[in-house]
């Protein structure tokens, strides 16, 4: 009871105080200071996705050697998928501001749009759901260097699994 | 600093609190970012200033803080001062 009300009487305070002078603000997490973002990884991620739909897909008949690597592929795939989830919701979340949707008005859709694709992903082995997912981390991709004002292209990946990178020009 | 502090919280900052006394472990102090002056820092003191007077400050969230284990021991003079209290939710 005591305690609540000094709680009460020390908000109430402060909030006139702030409309007189304006806080400083500590910061208690990990931002590093320099900002490092970059969309490569979860656009890996993704490839990683799209290429363990490939392997999948060409499985042999050797019941046994199949069992174990289908369930090899199958975790990767879904470690991967969760990756470019993380990835993106880092970039989304923490790089991109308020401002940038003026700009950027396909900035949520995008990131939902991967959201829901990497979990779909999760759940199936559907080459082209892993298609879809590479191409929304590619917009993504695109968005985020044009919002820093650099020009991109789309470069092969030089990988097995073929399909291309969005990087800087 | 979850879950002591919250994004947003308010925290009222005893300046003078190491005038009289150095700061102690458990102590959460506000203190320039060694690596960006203009920066202030919500930590919590782990370790009592050694005999160069530094001290090591360490997030209570371990996975996302940097801290001393990033930026080492800093200088007693960087500490602001010591936070006495706080708008959060005393119950989270």
């Amino acid at each position: 009871m005591f305690r609540t009300l000094i709680d009460n009487g020390l908000r109430s305070g402060l909030r006139s105080l702030e409309r007189v002078s304006a806080p400083a603000t500590a910061h208690a997490h990990c931002d590093i200071p320099c900002g490092i973002y970059d969309p490569h990884l979860m656009q890996i991620a993704a490839l990683s996705v799209v290429r363990m739909n490939q392997l999948i897909d060409a499985l042999g008949d050797d019941a046994a050697k199949t069992k174990s690597s289908l369930s090899r592929y199958i975790t990767v795939k879904e470690e991967h998928a969760e990756i470019v989830k993380r990835e993106t919701r880092i970039i989304w979340g923490d790089y991109f501001k308020p401002d940038h949707l003026e700009k950027f008005p396909d900035l949520h859709q995008v990131t939902w749009d991967i959201m829901k694709l990497a979990g779909k992903n999760k759940q199936e082995v559907n080459a082209g759901a892993a298609d879809e997912l590479l191409a929304a981390t590619q917009k993504f991709a695109e968005m985020f260097w044009a919002s820093k004002g650099v020009a991109t292209k789309k470069a092969p990946s030089n990988q097995a699994v073929g399909g291309e990178l969005v990087v800087p020009a | 600093m979850l879950p002591a502090y919250a994004p947003g919280d308010r925290v009222l900052v005893y300046t003078w609190a190491y005038g009289h006394r150095e700061p102690a472990i458990g102590d959460v102090v506000v203190l320039r970012d060694p690596e960006m002056s203009a920066r202030w820092l919500v930590k919590r003191v782990a370790a009592a200033p050694d005999i160069d007077g530094r001290v090591t400050v360490l997030g209570d969230h371990a996975g996302s803080s940097r801290d001393s284990r990033a930026f080492g021991a800093v200088d007693a003079s960087a500490i602001v001062g010591r936070v006495v209290w706080s708008s959060g939710d005393s119950s989270r």
